[in-house]
């Protein structure tokens, strides 16, 4: 439990699909941290610590942005952990402010890569990837988690439709999100009927690659605007390559640390108003929720139906990745974070969950081979 | 293209992997030896039909594939082999590939 540290400020960048002339990383990330250090009404000359993650900031790294920022710090950090890279940093920044390393710290992703520029990295995204699957063709992520989705298909007896109640539900969400890239209504047929793209992900499978950042603000909960509730984290836990590659994918690392995340935070999971899962493909979304313990008897299928599609419980609020874009797996990251937050402090303006107190937050990434390498979660709470 | 794929054997517990790695997992050995593996069951298939940045790729085939020897290989399929298919595998550089086997 952090009882000294908060975060008390977000902010983000719009998302585009294109990046226009002008813009770059460096300019969403300016504008994401402008918005958040307005939010948290935080001077910039306050700020003692930053951590950035970015796969398009090279060649600069995390200083050169403090020093184009004008951001003179005595904290710094730069991860590399893609789509969990937002909760790594959290993590760091949280024991940052606690133990007394500086405060108020950033805490900011970002990327405008393009299309041509993701492509470059996906075929680039380790030695594994350029040797081994960037030759056979492979598509980038959307070949590996298009196998991984046949298994938990073939497993756990979901159909495609299964899938489809979480790209509606999280598209009526985005419809709320004035920042989500794509807000109009998605409907089953159409979804079923999108085109493939590696067989069985379809196009609403995919998520969308965006450029835009996001940036939230940690400090002692003091710090915290005037009439806002700061929101503190109860417990975070992250697990970096948990089963070698050895496993088939349909277990993340969290099924790692789930037992002791819970048990360290003193909730349960019937507790959590607001689930933020990583969204880069449904499959990852069910698996995480599953290896959290937030499937009853493990039954995929009958969630997917029941708690997604017609229930709709409140799971990736702001419309996902999957609606809102993806600008690169690490700032992705930190919109689900950035969203919990809105949440707990009652800002979510048409998409608020009613009373929310509690959110479990997510983030998975690094595609080692097969699957992802890289998990974490946290459990955050608003405090009255 | 060279026959069977190449994969590692760790010289101290015989655990094997692809891709290659710097010590062993199971018994942090690290020294490793080289061996081919010919064969392996097909047990999930895509077919990559759209890629970003491409305006005219050829929709191809993707398997993931378990060796004799217990290994999960992901390969470029060649034909239209189905899961459960026992195929050949084969190498160019260091992608691995598969078929259905040659008649005998």
């Amino acid at each position: 439990m952090f009882n000294n540290t908060a975060i008390i400020g977000v902010g983000q960048s719009a998302y585009v699909r294109r990046p226009q002339s002008g813009q770059s990383t460096h300019t969403f990330i300016r504008d994401a941290i402008v918005a958040a250090l307005q939010d948290a009404e935080i001077d910039a000359s306050e700020i003692q610590g930053m951590a950035v993650t970015s796969f398009s900031l090279a060649p600069d790294t995390a200083v050169d942005l403090a020093w184009r920022l004008g951001l003179s710090l005595r904290w710094l950090l730069q991860d590399t952990n893609g789509g969990s890279s937002s909760m790594n940093m959290l993590g760091h920044a949280l024991r940052g402010v606690e133990t007394g390393a500086a405060s108020p710290i950033l805490v900011v992703a970002g990327d405008a890569t393009g299309l041509g520029g993701y492509a470059k990295i996906a075929a680039n995204y380790n030695i594994a990837t350029r040797e081994h699957l960037a030759p056979l063709g492979h598509g980038g992520p959307n070949g590996v988690y298009s196998l991984v989705t046949t298994r938990q298909m073939n497993k756990y007896g979901l159909t495609k439709s299964d899938y489809g109640h979480m790209a509606i539900a999280q598209r009526a969400w985005a419809a709320k999100n004035p920042f989500a890239v794509y807000r109009e209504p998605l409907i089953m047929e159409e979804y079923l009927a999108a085109p493939m793209v590696a067989d069985p992900l379809t196009r609403y499978d995919c998520v969308p690659v965006v450029a835009g950042a996001q940036a939230i603000v940690i400090a002692h909960p003091d710090r915290c605007p005037k009439g806002r509730a700061p929101v503190r984290v109860r417990a975070i836990r992250n697990s970096f390559n948990y089963d070698n590659q050895e496993g088939d994918g349909l277990q993340t690392g969290i099924i790692s640390f789930a037992e002791e995340l819970w048990q360290a935070a003193g909730v349960h999971q019937s507790d959590i108003d607001v689930a933020s899962i990583y969204d880069d493909y449904p499959a990852m979304v069910l698996a995480q929720l599953n290896d959290l313990g937030m499937i009853p008897d493990h039954d995929l299928a009958a969630f997917a139906r029941r708690d997604i599609g017609e229930k709709r419980k409140p799971i990736n609020t702001w419309g996902g990745m999957m609606s809102a874009g993806q600008p690169g797996g690490p700032a992705g990251g930190l919109n689900g974070i950035s969203e919990a937050v809105l949440q707990l402090q009652h800002r979510a303006g048409e998409r608020q969950v009613k009373g929310a107190r509690r959110a479990v937050t997510t983030g998975y990434g690094m595609t080692l081979y097969r699957y992802g390498g890289t998990a974490a979660a946290a459990i955050l709470e608003r405090m009255e | 293209m060279s026959e069977g794929v190449g994969i590692w054997r760790c010289k101290a517990c015989g655990a094997a992997y692809f891709p290659e790695r710097l010590l062993c997992s199971r018994c942090h050995g690290h020294d490793f030896a080289t061996e081919r593996v010919t064969e392996g069951v097909v047990e999930e298939i895509t077919v990559i039909r759209h890629v970003l940045g491409q305006t005219d790729w050829q929709p191809h085939r993707l398997a993931n594939v378990r060796t004799v020897n217990g290994l999960r290989i992901t390969v470029g399929l060649r034909d239209e082999s189905g899961p459960g298919t026992l195929i050949d595998l084969f190498q160019e550089g260091n992608a691995p590939f598969g078929a259905a086997k040659a008649a005998p």
